[in-house]
């Protein structure tokens, strides 16, 4: 049955992908198989986006879908949300809200845009499980793009790293002091910071506060953005500075053990 | 890993209908049940949802009408599932249908309607009957 899927797959079926997407979700397409059936080398662009609960993840991403299609690229989303850690079922509400946020008329009717919502279990990082596989399946089947949005994600769920291009992370006025932006963690492996919401009060402080620590990184530092996908700016700012992120290269080395 | 096959439910509404209680209900309920619910909102065209329940790869669509265009748009999203080779997928219907449309609706290729007063245990025992009598959720 895999064979004659990846047959399809190989044909541009969207529903073969679709089905080997969730195949593939379930650790059920061991990697050798993957690996001999995509011979194509890696091209998608793959962007994380994350930050807490309530952020706007969601929202900003579907202020995005334009941008991006409106360069003729194409984007697939896979939209992470929680998977209860009593009865393992999940509400995943992400489509729905980039879809409402869009300015296109819709999206999922658009051949270009193909968003899955996954369920992640608790403790993996804020991702779900299988998120590599499941991009080189977007990478084979052509698509540019690969937005991976995080459960909502805190201080240590910098797991997104491993896996992404680039990293944007989405931080909101009136949370935390100068001392929260010196902690270990999440912003030491972003390459774009949002202060999402940059129409309300308090935005343009944590902004001054999030550069402040950053101009103290050495080497490299993150840029920093204010973004309102209310009024829509800094929304192109944004995608520029998306496009801007070299693929890959970026990767820090990790500081091995027992240094 | 978690390698765990839930019951995959989409759940929309379809047409100029702002009515979203009973489907959030649900939604919460299915949840509570341990399948992954994906909650497509108001307002989709019924070309919006069957791309959705195709590219989500679910098992079921569960679609809420409190509007009176029931005999109109659930029609027309079978009709695409059917255009789409979706027909595994089982489709429920769900708000306020008449008694007499009910067979209409069933007779068309919906699994079963459930109207006000349901229970939300009725559903869930529902969907997990179908799920074992078909021995696996993903055949």
């Amino acid at each position: 049955m895999l064979e004659a899927l990846l047959d399809q797959f190989r044909r541009g079926d969207r529903q073969a992908f679709s089905r080997l997407l969730t195949l593939a979700s379930n650790g059920e397409i061991p990697q050798q198989v993957l690996d001999q059936a995509l011979s194509s080398p890696k091209r998608s662009k793959v962007v994380a986006v994350t930050g807490s609960g309530g952020v706007g993840k969601s929202t900003l991403i579907g202020k995005l879908i334009p941008l991006i299609r409106k360069e003729n690229q194409t984007v697939g989303i896979l939209a992470c949300d929680p998977r209860s850690p009593l009865t393992g079922g999940a509400l995943l509400g992400d489509r729905f809200r980039m879809v409402s946020s869009t300015s296109l008329s819709n999206p999922t009717e658009d051949d270009g845009v193909f968003i899955r919502s996954l369920a992640a279990a608790p403790g993996h990082g804020a991702v779900a499980a299988n998120l590599a596989p499941m991009i080189r399946l977007f990478d084979a089947f052509g698509f540019d793009l690969v937005i991976i949005e995080t459960v909502g994600a805190g201080q240590g769920d910098t797991a997104v790293r491993d896996l992404a291009d680039v990293v944007v992370l989405l931080l909101q006025p009136e949370t935390g002091d100068e001392l929260q932006w010196e902690k270990a963690g999440l912003l030491e492996v972003t390459d774009i910071v949002v202060i999402h919401k940059g129409d309300l009060p308090g935005a343009e402080e944590t902004e001054t506060q999030v550069r402040d620590v950053l101009a103290l990184s050495e080497g490299k530092s993150a840029k920093v953005l204010r973004v309102s996908s209310k009024s829509g700016h800094g929304v192109e700012a944004l995608w520029q500075a998306i496009k801007s992120v070299q693929r890959a290269g970026t990767v820090m080395t990790p500081v091995p053990n027992g240094v | 890993m978690d390698n765990r096959q839930s019951i995959r439910i989409v759940l929309a509404k379809v047409g100029l209908d702002g009515h979203d209680r009973g489907i959030k209900v649900v939604a919460r309920a299915l949840r509570d049940a341990g399948m992954e619910v994906i909650y497509a909102g108001l307002w989709q065209t019924p070309e919006a949802v069957v791309r959705t329940v195709a590219d989500e790869d679910a098992d079921w669509l569960g679609l809420s009408l409190l509007s009176g265009a029931h005999l109109t748009l659930v029609p027309r999203v079978l009709e695409l599932l059917r255009q789409a080779k979706l027909n595994q997928v089982g489709v429920l219907v769900g708000g306020i249908i008449p008694e007499e449309d009910i067979p209409k609706l069933t007779h068309m290729g919906v699994a079963r309607v459930f109207g006000p007063g349901t229970s939300m245990a009725e559903i869930v025992s529902f969907l997990r009957d179908r799920a074992q009598q078909s021995g696996a959720v993903h055949a």
